[in-house]
């Protein structure tokens, strides 16, 4: 399944310049509205798991940083890879699979209003991508989290939070 | 040599924050004249990247990840001695190497395990820590003159700064040599370190060796 993810990763065309300048001008104020408008969702706790609004927001702030270094130097492996990272992580600490749906489609509405139409086009399927594989991502680190509790070991009582 | 049941017992030692007991199994090693980079690699680096790995899936905190690299840091103080001991021993190659975490990277412990290998085979090296904004860098590479330069980048989100950082550098020293390293590498990347010329990317304190002996 990962090797289908990375197929279809290695598909995608890299943003030009000017789209990727543009992100990189404009990413700050839509994480920061995108954060605004997750966090007013009333179904955030059930999203996220509780306590871990911080972890959210801190993700929020990453996730365009982790896009910008993607769009500048395109490696189809380190976009699988780290988003498998990133739902082996976020899910062991609570958050629901749902959450990157919810949180995905708040970025591609604020996208689509904040970016010119040439740079949206070239932006919009790297997200469009996370949202359609969000099934594999899924089923793939479903794997990966019932073989790390099924290791456990037994002086790791008292585990983490949010990071 | 760290066997398997040592190294256990002190990730559960470390993990439990018992760095009085950390620091005996070090002491205990250094007595018994382990290479420092076997204590580095063995010890240090794989119990650090797999107390990465049980933050990752939950089974440790924040707060405990942050005591690790803090005992870890302090660890390190005790192999000076040996390590400087090491170097005058040996003969000094009158080099010297600058080694810094790109700007925002605020993960320093493996740039800090560099510059010590760097040490122990006869450089004068200089760590600068973590987060070295760039125009300070350059400051201090024109006041240093170093041979070499090292980068270190451990979040891939981080990569526009070590690529600012290695602009900086080679626009300023034409003929400076640079290394770049760190986990932000571990998926790809590489071939970004393909864009400037006299820059080699080391995977390993392994290959670190190699390449400080070749």
């Amino acid at each position: 399944m990962k090797d289908a993810l990375l197929t279809n990763a290695q598909k995608l065309e890299p943003p030009a310049e000017t789209a990727i300048r543009e992100f990189e001008n404009k990413w700050e104020q839509i994480a920061a509205e995108g954060t605004r408008l997750l966090m007013a969702r009333p179904d955030l706790e059930k999203l996220v798991g509780t306590g871990n609004e911080q972890m959210a927001e801190d993700n929020n702030r990453n996730f365009p940083r982790f896009m910008l270094s993607l769009f500048s130097d395109y490696q189809p492996a380190v976009f699988v890879e780290t988003v498998l990272w990133v739902f082996r992580a976020y899910r062991s600490h609570g958050f629901q699979t749902t959450y990157w749906a919810a949180n995905l489609n708040i970025w591609v509405d604020l996208l689509q209003k904040k970016l010119s139409a040439d740079a949206w086009q070239q932006i919009y399927p790297f997200y469009n991508w996370l949202i359609v594989n969000i099934p594999k991502f899924t089923a793939i680190t479903d794997a990966d989290l019932a073989d790390s509790s099924s290791n456990r070991p037994d002086h790791l009582h008292g585990a983490g939070t949010q990071k | 040599m760290i066997t398997g049941a040592l190294y256990q017992q002190y990730l559960t030692l470390l993990l439990d924050g018992n760095r009085r007991a950390c620091a005996q199994i070090v002491q205990q090693l250094l007595e018994e004249d382990i290479e420092i980079q076997t204590l580095y690699a063995d010890l240090f680096q794989k119990s650090l990247y797999e107390v990465g790995r049980l933050w990752e899936f939950n089974q440790i905190s924040v707060a405990k990840e942050h005591l690790v690299t803090a005992i870890t840091e302090g660890l390190l103080n005790l192999v000076y001695p040996r390590l400087f001991e090491k170097t005058s021993s040996d003969s000094q190659n009158e080099k010297k190497v600058v080694i810094s975490c790109a700007a925002n990277e605020f993960h320093q412990v493996g740039g800090k395990m560099v510059a010590d290998i760097f040490e122990l085979n006869g450089w004068d090296s200089q760590f600068l820590g973590a987060n070295t904004p760039v125009d300070h860098m350059l400051a201090h590479i024109q006041d240093e003159k170093p041979d070499l330069v090292g980068l270190s980048v451990s979040v891939y989100f981080n990569m526009p700064a070590l690529k600012s950082g290695l602009a900086a550098i080679r626009g300023n020293f034409l003929h400076l040599d640079i290394m770049v390293g760190g986990q932000a590498f571990n998926w790809g990347g590489t071939e970004i370190i393909k864009q400037y010329a006299g820059t080699a990317y080391v995977p390993s304190l392994d290959r670190l060796t190699s390449l400080i002996a070749a």
